[in-house]
């Protein structure tokens, strides 16, 4: 199981909560933009994974079961 | 159908900057999510109002329909503040430049720094029996900080102070609502031309000197294969004044004033520190210190029945948003580890707060320290405090103070 995350460029303005609620998922790049880590997210991150995504004021984050 | 019933609130209509109304927002806020989402004035409407939290997102989001230009906010300034008053797609340049001075990992650098300041103002009360936490701490805290990051002498401290409240609060004192208004247009204008000034000259010694502060990375910044000219960087400087002083002041004057008076929130702070991310963005969404923000409409728009003109001032109001129960179930309870917490105290859609990173690192670091330092405090008996509108700052906020370590300080 686990889950795949991505993340809308064109969405993401920045808030940061996603890396700030799922530092081991989420990242802030240099813009302070949110990037996924790594696009398969392990069981173990599964669930603060998609507390982080419905923490997204834009919902820019996309989670998927795979 | 939605109209609202302007006559029921005051004979001008519903405003959700009087300060009635900042005082007891949750209650006014509701009626209007129910009963008016789209509310206006009398008619001819000339300005509405939103309240629900998916029409404030939605308006914010769409910055084609929802302008953010200067004729939203004039205030002084000769031009549009950059990037605020700077609508998409040529907002974005500009915030490609700046986001990167905002980011978490370029402030992330300076905690160490903060938390040593934050440390130096308890010091100078910290002894004391009562405190005026507003003048003590929330405006020295943030305003510092912005003049090492600007990289100005800390000697200016009382200037800027000065001209902040001459921008923000230029109303204050005067009564008569015509004469006010020109009063306040007036001293706006020369406020904003002594800030214009004052910047020019920084501006020009950077060039001269450059160092390795904020204001030096500003005077050197491409945009598009050009440098910034003096105006651009003069724009960005009188948003950072007005944008960055006041804001953090009123969401660390909310966030005290309410952990105050509810000791169970503020015992648990002081017993599980990690709680403090989780109860600032709580306290931003239910105080939410900047109460709401402005736009213009670029052409007609209906929303739930109602239309709105072109031209249109239409307020968000992220208080009543972040209060909607549509999104936040049972929104008046304060919980620490609500879930999910997509509140938008900050904003949203591309005008988000550029300094949102650096008010949440200032806020955090001020209430581990505060509590860390000053575990019981309460607010001095007798005392009814006062919530300025629009920006909600609550000047005096009196606090009886007992520092750890404190013989009986318990709890």
């Amino acid at each position: 199981m686990g889950l795949r995350v991505s993340v809308d460029p064109d969405e993401c303005v920045g808030h940061g909560r996603c890396y700030e609620i799922a530092p081991d998922v989420f990242r802030a790049d240099d813009h302070g933009h949110s990037v996924v880590i790594s696009a398969h997210v392990a069981d173990a991150l599964a669930d603060v994974a998609r507390q982080a995504a419905a923490a997204c004021p834009e919902e820019a984050i996309a989670i998927s079961e795979r | 159908m939605s109209q609202y019933d302007a006559k029921a609130e005051s004979k001008a209509g519903f405003n959700p900057f009087d300060t009635a109304v900042a005082q007891n927002p949750h209650a006014h806020f509701k009626r209007l999510r129910d009963e008016a989402p789209v509310s206006g004035s009398p008619p001819p409407f000339q300005n509405f109002v939103l309240s629900r939290y998916e029409d404030v997102r939605w308006a914010l989001k769409h910055p084609e329909l929802f302008s953010s230009s200067a004729d939203a906010v004039p205030i002084g300034q000769d031009r549009p503040l950059i990037p605020l008053q700077i609508d998409p797609p040529e907002h974005a340049k500009y915030r490609r430049l700046l986001d990167p001075l905002f980011s978490p990992k370029a402030l992330s650098v300076m905690e160490d720094d903060a938390r040593k300041l934050v440390n130096e103002i308890i010091d100078r009360f910290v002894d004391d029996e009562t405190v005026d936490f507003h003048a003590a701490f929330a405006v020295p805290v943030p305003c510092t900080l912005f003049l090492r990051l600007m990289g100005l002498p800390q000697d200016h401290l009382e200037q800027f102070l000065t001209w902040k409240d001459q921008i923000l609060r230029a109303d204050a004192g005067l009564d008569d609502p015509i004469e006010n208004h020109k009063a306040s247009a007036a001293i706006r204008r020369d406020t904003g031309k002594a800030i214009y000034e004052y910047f020019a000259a920084a501006i020009a010694a950077r060039r001269q000197d450059p160092t390795d502060d904020m204001l030096t990375y500003l005077v050197n910044a491409e945009i598009e294969g050009r440098r910034l000219t003096d105006e651009e960087v003069l724009d960005v400087c009188f948003l950072f004044i007005l944008a960055g002083l006041d804001t953090v002041t009123a969401s660390l004057d909310c966030m005290m004033a309410r952990l105050a008076g509810h000791a169970e929130e503020r015992r648990a702070l002081v017993e599980d520190p990690s709680l403090t991310v989780g109860a600032v963005e709580e306290l931003l969404r239910h105080e939410t210190p900047v109460t709401g923000i402005l736009r213009v409409t670029t052409e007609p728009v209906v929303r739930h029945d109602v239309e709105m003109k072109e031209h249109a001032i239409v307020t968000c109001l992220l208080h009543a948003a972040n209060m909607d129960e549509r999104e936040f179930p049972d929104p008046e309870t304060v919980d620490f580890r609500r879930e999910p917490n997509r509140h938008i105290a900050l904003g949203a859609g591309p005008h988000r707060c550029l300094g949102s990173h650096l008010a949440r690192l200032e806020l955090r670091v001020a209430l581990e320290e505060f509590h860390r330092r000053i575990p019981d405090y309460a607010l001095v008996p007798g005392v009814t405090l006062e919530y300025t509108a629009g920006i909600r700052q609550v000047s005096p906020l009196p606090l009886v103070i007992r520092p750890a370590g404190t013989v009986g300080g318990g709890n």
